[in-house]
């Protein structure tokens, strides 16, 4: 919003200079955008809050000029000589649906058409409006002055004479000002006349009865809009006006009949025609003066000071509430023009405004006790640390994914209605498809050859009892860890992925991870599908891994049993099992696990080797048994009896045994 | 032959000779192996030269023995000490060779490991997570980003066709209510649905929130951290007090504050927050627009409409205006980042390049 000073000081006397008003206006709420210009001329661009339609206009803002400087606010000059027939013997409104328009004010002008007076001009280009011709120009003025807008029809234009305010009719059409052919679908408010309608309620004229160069005479119209029509139907045409933007927003339901008398007392001061006799004033329901209470102490326990009667009085009246003191609370009744305002806190906000937010005192409210991050919380830190401590970078993405995205045999995704586009039309399912891999793919095109990623994020997903969403971590690992010049480069694979996976569930403490083969979504196989690498242009392979988070910190343990150490030394024995490639290292330590005894203490694997001497087909797996008794030493037959038990085994399981 | 006769004259004749031998022996001896067979040929246990004398000595009689021994052990004793000395001088000298040759390229790479860091908008959301649980503020972050009409606009004060909603132009999910949330307000009205001590509330609710906005200052996702306090008597200036420590605490005490009525339509009175700008100091600058200020935090007090909605949605009055009171602020983590580390693009938060995640060391 453009306030040119010159323009202000018809209004009201400030003693400030032009950056210092802007700063004081910041504070009430007119945040200072801009300051164009200097002294005389300077135009202050202030930020008005949308729901501060009132200050939308020169008036409103010399309103707070005045409380914010306790100086008088001149009232607008709405005098003007009235000349030749009654206005109603020219033009008769009729409104139709007094739900679309509560109030309909016209006059009838004659007019001698031209261009405005530079003075005028010139202020309308500084607020940022075209000149066009004085009659057009002046309904600008008023409406950029204070703040209602207004429309003139050339009156020979208006068929018979006669306006008619109503809904649009189906298949109803239009050409605005804007020469933009329109179809009045829907809840479409317009002002029509005998023949059609001649303008778009609230938004906009129509070109059939523009004012031109032959126009003689125009009837000039100020209504006041239902908000909320004015809303829909700007929405539905997708035409936003200045008009529009201040209907919506609540104007003055008692302007109307000032913003025509201040339109006709300019027209006579420009010498550019008259009113005719009479202001024709639609008006079958006037709105009461809404009215509500305020309670000084209220004002005071909100603001967290003591506010003095005299100055709250003083701001009330100065925006224009009148305030009648009761016992123990005022009845303020509210200004028309402040459609914001409704009940006690918006006038407590109206006080804590002009008395200053930043000047009011600090205090800290006291604390109840202590505080601190939840157990999942906790490890939800836990992990970012873990996996920032193993090398790897968090990133983030949207949660925007493509739905072609989704990879084989992927389940529907919630879908946008109104996506920014096709490539971010529904919500990700999985942290790595297509998410870790976009990332891959934009780092690999950078040059990267080496990756080592992790997200922490939610997954979306359709169910019966409708949308879901649930918390997960994923990882991407490519090419090398760490490459070194002392080292062969090795490639992350399947056993990087598990291992940052089982890092997880040694710093979480969350016990022993079980791993099962299958049952891992369709882009795997069992690293990346071939279609998904194909699909995604990727030339390495790349080992993912993606969990839910919070079944994850849900099995973190805290805090941890101390158990005593041990006083014995442990035993450990080493031994090699040869069995068909299909054998796993689970399944071997299971008959391990259960041969031993209680004296086995721990199993872990050693070594794979499936090279010669290792015949083909077969494969060799090294354990190492630890025995240990932690209150006495073992003996060397105990061990033994053991080790041939678990020998016995897993040779009846037909495994053969090296080493021992 | 007169080695045959056993007599101590014999033995002791022998033993000059010997000790020339050592002398030019260990003379010879350049590494330990050299040493090794020198101890080995006068000092081995079967046929060491030395020992084979000592074997000699049974066949003496005793006062003979007796002479003709400790002449023996003398030279036993001279061979061993010299051996080890020499060992000694070898190692000493094995060693600085060692040193002469054992040297390190220091300016070749040492092996790292791969070095990880969380992302900066996750550092700076456990920082701000961190002050406000120094303050005493649970934190409140589990609930959903998929919500509804209610939990975003309706409670928070703005119904349907309300302007507000065009300051947050909104995600919707296709076939029903459902939209994404537009700020994490919602989290506001999520609590105190399900507060376990109501009427009172003292949280932080940070997560991620989604806007169809998409240019160098919005992105379509983005994160805030929204925070709310409700308890019988509090005020406005405790809201000023406690983002005034916030700030402090988050940027140093050195940048100026200022506090400006604003609108929202949850709050009222509304606050805009301004810190003095970081980048220029307060002398106005391209960042700022020449102001000097920089918009940080949006607050307010919390606005009955607010706690009715809540009411009426409990089916009884938890939160009564009448004997509560709350504030509430919320600020965009995203801003707190790129005015730190003037970042001039929200977009590359989102972008997952490597190039830019790995600027920053923690």
């Amino acid at each position: 919003m453009k306030v040119p000073l010159s323009w202000l000081r018809e209004f009201v006397e400030f003693p400030a200079e032009p950056r210092q008003l802007g700063e004081d206006l910041t504070f009430v709420g007119l945040a200072l955008d801009g300051l164009e210009g200097r002294g005389a001329d300077a135009v202050l661009d202030l930020d008005v809050t949308t729901n501060r339609v009132d200050c939308m206009n020169v008036y409103g803002v010399a309103r707070e000029v005045s409380v914010l400087y306790d100086v008088p606010l001149r009232p607008l000059d709405l005098s003007f000589p009235e000349e030749g027939p009654p206005a109603d013997q020219a033009l008769d409104v009729t409104i139709e649906a007094p739900d679309l328009c509560p109030r309909f004010c016209a006059r009838v002008l004659d007019v001698r058409l031209g261009p405005s007076p530079a003075w005028l001009r010139d202020r309308l280009e500084a607020v940022g409006v075209r000149p066009i011709n004085n009659v057009v120009d002046l309904s600008n003025y008023v409406m950029m002055e204070m703040g209602h807008p207004s429309h003139a029809f050339d009156l020979a234009r208006v068929p018979d004479g006669r306006l008619i305010v109503r809904w649009a009719r189906p298949a109803e059409r239009l050409t605005t000002l804007d020469g933009v052919e329109r179809a009045l679908a829907g809840r479409v408010g317009v002002v029509g006349g005998t023949e059609g309608p001649l303008a778009l309620a609230g938004i906009m004229g129509g070109a059939s009865s523009e004012v031109s160069d032959d126009t003689r005479a125009v009837a000039l119209e100020a209504a006041w809009w239902d908000p909320l029509s004015i809303r829909r139907a700007s929405k539905a045409l997708g035409l936003h006006t200045e008009a529009s933007h201040r209907f919506e927003r609540g104007a003055d339901p008692e302007a109307p009949p000032a913003a025509t008398a201040r339109v006709a007392h300019l027209l006579a001061k420009i010498g550019a025609g008259a009113a005719r006799p009479g202001l024709i004033d639609r008006y079958p329901a006037p709105r009461p003066r809404r009215a509500t209470g305020l309670r000084l102490s209220r004002v005071s326990a909100m603001l967290g000071a003591p506010v003095a009667e005299p100055q709250a009085r003083q701001i009330l009246t100065g925006l224009g509430f009148s305030v009648k003191e009761q016992a123990g609370s005022w009845a303020v009744e509210i200004p028309s023009w402040r459609s914001d305002v409704s009940r006690e806190a918006d006038l407590v906000e109206e006080v804590g405004r002009h008395l200053g937010v930043d000047r009011l005192p600090s205090t800290v409210p006291a604390s109840r006790g202590a505080e601190g991050l939840r157990p999942r919380q906790s490890a939800t830190r836990a992990v970012r640390e873990a996996l920032a401590g193993a090398g790897l970078t968090e990133v983030i993405n949207y949660a925007f994914v493509s739905d072609a995205d989704a990879g084989p045999q992927a389940p529907p995704r919630l879908r946008l209605a109104n996506p920014l586009s096709e490539e971010q039309a529904a919500l990700r399912s999985s942290l790595v498809m297509p998410g870790l891999l976009g990332t891959l793919r934009a780092n690999l095109r950078h040059g990267r050859r080496d990756m080592r990623v992790f997200e922490l994020g939610r997954v979306f997903g359709a169910t019966p009892e409708g949308p879901a969403e649930e918390s997960r971590v994923a990882v991407l690992l490519m090419g090398a860890a760490a490459p070194h010049w002392s080292s062969e480069r090795r490639a992350a694979d399947f056993y990087d992925a598990k291992g940052v996976v089982e890092l997880l569930g040694r710093r979480l403490g969350v016990g022993a991870l079980t791993f099962v083969a299958g049952g891992a979504p369709g882009f795997l196989h069992p690293g990346l599908h071939p279609d998904v690498t194909e699909a995604w242009e990727l030339r390495d392979e790349a080992a993912v891994a993606e969990l839910e988070l919070d079944t994850l910190t849900a099995a973190a343990r805290a805090p941890v049993r101390f158990r005593p150490l041990p006083r014995s030394p442990a035993v450990e024995r080493d031994l090699s099992v040869i069995g068909n490639e299909g054998m796993t290292a689970a399944e071997v330590e299971a008959r391990v696990r259960k041969a031993a005894g209680e004296l086995l203490k721990d199993v872990s694997v050693l070594k794979r080797y499936a090279r010669p001497p290792i015949p083909a087909g077969r494969v060799s797996l090294t354990f190492g048994l630890v025995y240990q008794d932690p209150g006495r030493t073992l003996t060397g037959e105990e061990v033994q009896a053991s080790v041939d038990r678990v020998v016995a085994a897993l040779r009846a399981a037909g495994l053969e045994i090296r080493g021992e | 032959m007169a080695e045959s006769r056993a007599s101590s004259e014999g033995i002791v004749r022998e033993l000059p000779r010997l000790r020339q031998d050592f002398d030019a022996a260990l003379a010879g001896v350049r590494d330990g192996a050299g040493l090794q067979e020198l101890r080995t040929r006068f000092l081995g246990r079967k046929s060491g030269e030395l020992t084979l004398l000592f074997g000699r000595l049974g066949g003496l009689k005793n006062e003979e023995r007796r002479l003709a021994g400790a002449e023996l052990n003398t030279l036993k004793q001279e061979v061993e000490a010299r051996l080890e000395a020499r060992r000694a001088e070898l190692e000493a000298g094995d060693r600085e060779e060692r040193l002469r040759h054992d040297r390190v390229d220091v300016t070749l790479p040492g092996r790292v490991g791969p070095v990880g860091r969380r992302h900066p908008l996750t550092v700076v959301r456990e920082e701000l997570e961190d002050i406000f649980l120094s303050m005493g503020y649970e934190v409140y972050d589990s609930f959903p980003e998929v919500d509804d009409d209610f939990h975003c606009f309706e409670a928070l004060n703005m119904p349907p066709d309300h302007p507000a909603r065009d300051m947050q132009d909104t995600f919707y999910l296709e076939g029903g209510d459902r939209l994404l949330r537009t700020h994490t307000s919602t989290g506001q009205i999520r609590y105190m649905l399900s507060n376990p001590h109501p009427p009172r509330v003292r949280i932080i609710c940070p997560g991620k929130v989604y806007r169809r906005d998409d240019d160098i200052t919005h992105s379509p996702m983005f994160q805030q951290v929204e925070g709310l306090v409700v308890r019988a008597g509090i005020t406005l200036a405790d809201l000023k007090g406690t983002i005034e420590a916030f700030l402090h605490a988050l940027f140093g005490p050195q940048y100026p504050i200022r506090f400006r009525s604003s609108f929202f339509p949850y709050t009222e009175p509304s606050v805009e927050t301004d810190l003095g700008c970081i980048v220029c100091g307060g002398g106005g600058c391209r960042v700022c627009k020449q102001t000097g200020w920089l918009e940080i935090l949006g607050s307010g007090m919390v606005h009955p409409a607010v706690f009715e909605a809540v009411n009426r949605k409990l089916g009884k009055v938890v939160y009564d205006p009448e004997e509560v009171t709350g504030f509430a602020f919320g600020l965009g983590i995203e801003r707190v980042a790129m005015m730190r580390h003037g970042i001039d693009d929200i977009r590359l938060f989102y972008g997952s390049d490597l190039r830019f995640l790995e600027q920053f060391h923690r």
